[in-house]
């Protein structure tokens, strides 16, 4: 120890204000810094949502043109997906991470730095197609060849796309090195596999999948700017190419990633429940098997996207996605248990997670549907997938990133959030989401596609759709609930103390906001509760 | 829409294939039904009977696990799963079977942003654009629809069939149906293609054998 204060006391001063920023490598500065930077990605992909529910509020074109729209989608999708979601998960991570294990840091901090400063870029440069004179990449997210060679899509916004999310793809694939080589070099003394928080369990899997998943698309992006800018071939079937190739790619990384920015929001709230039920989480190493499991499955499953190629073997992989249901339900009866005769407290946190479990059941339970080759014949590409996706990343994905920031806002500030306005931001969030996107479900059994502007008005699909810009509307007004809640919590909130939830894991044995290198000292580690067993005394099985 | 609701909320087919996938998506439909109502259930009981109450901070009973418990809820799950993907690979069985001795078989070209619908075995072609979408007729009873593209991948969609394919560059794809009655039925584009692919509607008639023959020879004359 006397070694390390030495240390701390010899090194240079810390800069401070932006430079301070600009220039840090200490963990929790960059996960702050990955959190602000993708919830403005998630604001700024999110108008676009809303400009798209206002064009589909009637039929006919009122407030933009074909292309105009094309783009919206196209970058709400990849904002959504790869400039917020997997980004956030990077910020949880590199707050989080460290002080679940009890390091003082990451493993590279500097490398970290390099990390998100690779994203902030990459996420620029893909909005900056907007400014170029033909606009934005207009292929949606999943960017399927050849609509998006050179022919069909020419512009430099394409290849400011392909750019921005090859440097996306590098800082995610550094990223989860780093974080991986945290977790197995650097966890504090006694903490084995099997006292592991469950988040971080969670993190392992996501970790591994972004390691075997991003470098794929990465290749992929690779290639398709080979193909528009050098005449490459890959994806042109008139040069020997295969534009199905490029939907194996695609998916090959594109399903994992639905896992990547679950997972670690499965982590949160099984988190949260044990802490908000005052009891351990029920079956952790049943939990921490259903883990492994679903990211095992999740290499997989990726054709389930292509059944209506007729191009692959649809029973195998609609046999999968059904088989990769299991252990998610697993993890709902484990939820379910830890809270069964608990005694629980519904604090915004725990409300947010509440209403992760309803609506990941729901989007969780459709994913079966559309797992089932004949049922996806008839609702693929149709507004009945969007209701499904949204049903698992808004409801799953988001309600626990709300919950997550309730729960943790205290930790990395110092101060609570109002539990008033986050009661209203949740109800709000409810609300609007479910007017948004339930209607979608009927709205694709009916035949309304993906990815339309504009439907004639004798398809009838025009009052579910003014129904679900209500909705967006309704969720457009939680956020902004959100956001005063936010500032004003920030300058008046109540303090919150080292521990203000009852918490389990070693976060919350050090200050509010922690200190530079996280701890003074830890306590004893024997269960995956430390910090519950130094208030309580360990509890065995009861 | 009470029928609608009723039943599981997707449109009658007008195919055989399509009423396979009525009868599909009803059953997952009631199974799905039954899974929500009792893990829904449970997660609304827990939050009812369980709140605590102002002032309790005793802590409950810290149990945690129960293996017998566990293994039964990863087996139920499994099961019900095993049975759905059954259920649904023997109706892709069905759904993808070639129909015997189509009495049409239709040769589609999707492009941007339409269709051309050529018969085989006639000179017969028709072609829609944005401005002046395709209306075709084809007979009631079996038939094949051939897909391929012209430029990039477009999805050849009749909502009242229940069943889409691809329509792929350099590839052909194929659609077997069986028309049941008459009738007219709308299409679509369903995968994304580009700037107006909101705009590749088309229509089919399906009328009697007799009537298409008719349609067919009128069609000839005129080139």
């Amino acid at each position: 120890m006397a070694t390390l204060d030495h240390a701390l006391a010899h090194t240079a001063p810390r800069p401070t204000g932006v430079v301070g920023w600009i220039t840090t490598v200490d963990h929790k500065r960059i996960g702050i810094l990955y959190m602000i930077t993708a919830v403005v990605f998630f604001i700024a992909s999110g108008i676009l949502a809303l400009l798209m529910r206002a064009e589909l509020a009637q039929p006919g074109l009122q407030i933009m043109d074909e292309s105009t729209y094309n783009q919206a989608f196209t970058i709400h999708g990849t904002g959504m997906m790869l400039l917020f979601a997997t980004p956030l998960v990077a910020g949880f991570a590199n707050y989080f991470v460290p002080l679940h294990v009890g390091a003082p840091d990451v493993a590279f901090p500097r490398l970290n730095a390099l990390t998100y400063w690779l994203y902030a870029l990459g996420g620029l440069v893909v909005f900056s197609g907007f400014l170029t004179a033909s606009g934005a990449a207009s292929f949606g997210w999943t960017g399927y060849a050849p609509l998006s060679d050179s022919t069909y899509t020419p512009g430099a916004g394409v290849d400011l796309w392909i750019i921005g999310l090859i440097l996306v793809g590098f800082s995610s694939i550094l990223g989860a090195v780093n974080l991986m080589a945290t977790i197995f070099g650097m966890r504090a003394p006694g903490m084995t596999m099997f006292r592991l928080p469950i988040f971080i369990w969670n993190m392992i899997v996501t970790l591994a999948l972004i390691m075997f998943s991003f470098p794929v698309l990465t290749a992929a992006l690779a290639a398709l700017f080979i193909d528009r800018n050098f005449g490459g071939g890959f994806f042109d079937p008139a040069q020997g190419g295969d534009p199905i190739l490029w939907q194996h790619l695609f998916w090959f990384f594109g399903h994992p990633e639905v896992y990547v920015v679950i997972l670690p929001f499965f982590g949160v709230v099984t988190e949260i429940i044990p802490v908000f039920s005052r009891k351990p989480l029920f079956g952790y190493r049943g939990f921490v098997f259903a883990t492994l499991l679903i990211g095992a499955y999740s290499f997989t499953v990726w054709a389930h996207h292509m059944f209506t190629t007729g191009s692959v073997d649809n029973p195998f992989f609609s046999a999968m996605t059904m088989l990769i249901a299991v252990p998610t339900g697993v993890k709902f009866f484990s939820w379910i248990a830890t809270m069964w005769r608990g005694k629980l407290r519904f604090q915004t946190p725990m409300l947010f997670t509440m209403g992760f479990l309803f609506m990941f059941l729901i989007g969780g339970i459709t994913g079966i549907f559309v797992a089932s080759p004949p049922i996806d014949l008839a609702v693929h590409d149709t507004y009945y997938v969007v209701a499904h996706m949204h049903y698992v990343l808004f409801g799953g994905t988001v309600f626990a990133m709300f919950a997550a920031f309730y729960y943790w806002i205290p930790k990395m500030s110092g101060r609570m959030m109002g539990e008033r306005l986050g009661k209203l931001h949740f109800w709000l969030m409810l609300l609007g989401f479910n007017v948004t996107f339930f209607p979608m479900h009927q709205l694709g059994l009916d035949g309304m596609q993906r990815r339309i502007p504009d439907y004639l008005p004798e398809r009838g699909f025009d009052t579910l759709n003014a129904l679900s810009t209500v909705g967006s509307a309704i969720v457009a007004m939680s956020i902004l609930v959100f956001i005063s809640n936010f500032l004003l919590s920030m300058k008046k909130g109540a303090p919150a103390g080292d521990d203000p939830w009852g918490g389990n894991t070693l976060e919350w044995a050090t200050t509010s906001p922690p200190p530079h290198h996280n701890f003074r000292s830890l306590p004893p580690i024997v269960s995956e509760r430390p910090v519950f067993d130094a208030r309580h005394g360990v509890h065995g099985d009861g | 829409m009470a029928t609608s609701l009723l039943g599981s909320c997707t449109p009658r087919a007008v195919t055989a294939q399509g009423r396979d996938v009525n009868t599909l998506y009803d059953i997952f439909f009631w199974i799905a039904a039954g899974v929500f109502v009792i893990t829904a259930g449970l997660i609304a009981w827990s939050i009812i009977r369980y709140r605590a109450k102002p002032g309790d901070e005793d802590l409950p009973k810290q149990f945690r696990h129960n293996l017998k418990l566990e293994i039964t809820w990863f087996a139920i799950p499994q099961a019900i799963v095993i049975v759905l993907f059954v259920l649904s690979a023997l109706t892709l069985t069905d759904v993808n079977e070639r129909v015997p001795e189509p009495a049409a078989t239709v040769n589609v070209t999707a492009y941007q942003w339409g269709w051309r619908f050529a018969y085989e075995g006639t000179d017969v072609e028709v072609v829609g654009t944005p401005q002046q979408p395709a209306e075709i007729l084809v007979p009631t009873g079996n038939l094949a629809f051939l897909l391929t593209s012209a430029d990039v991948v477009h999805a050849f969609y009749v909502p009242k069939f229940l069943i889409k394919r691809d329509t792929i560059p350099g590839r052909t794809t194929r659609l077997d149906v069986a028309v049941e009655a008459p009738g007219t039925f709308d299409g679509e584009c369903a995968e994304f293609c580009g700037l107006l692919h909101h705009r590749m509607p088309f229509t089919i008639e399906a009328v009697s054998p007799d009537q298409f023959q008719s349609w067919l020879d009128d069609m000839s004359a005129e080139i």
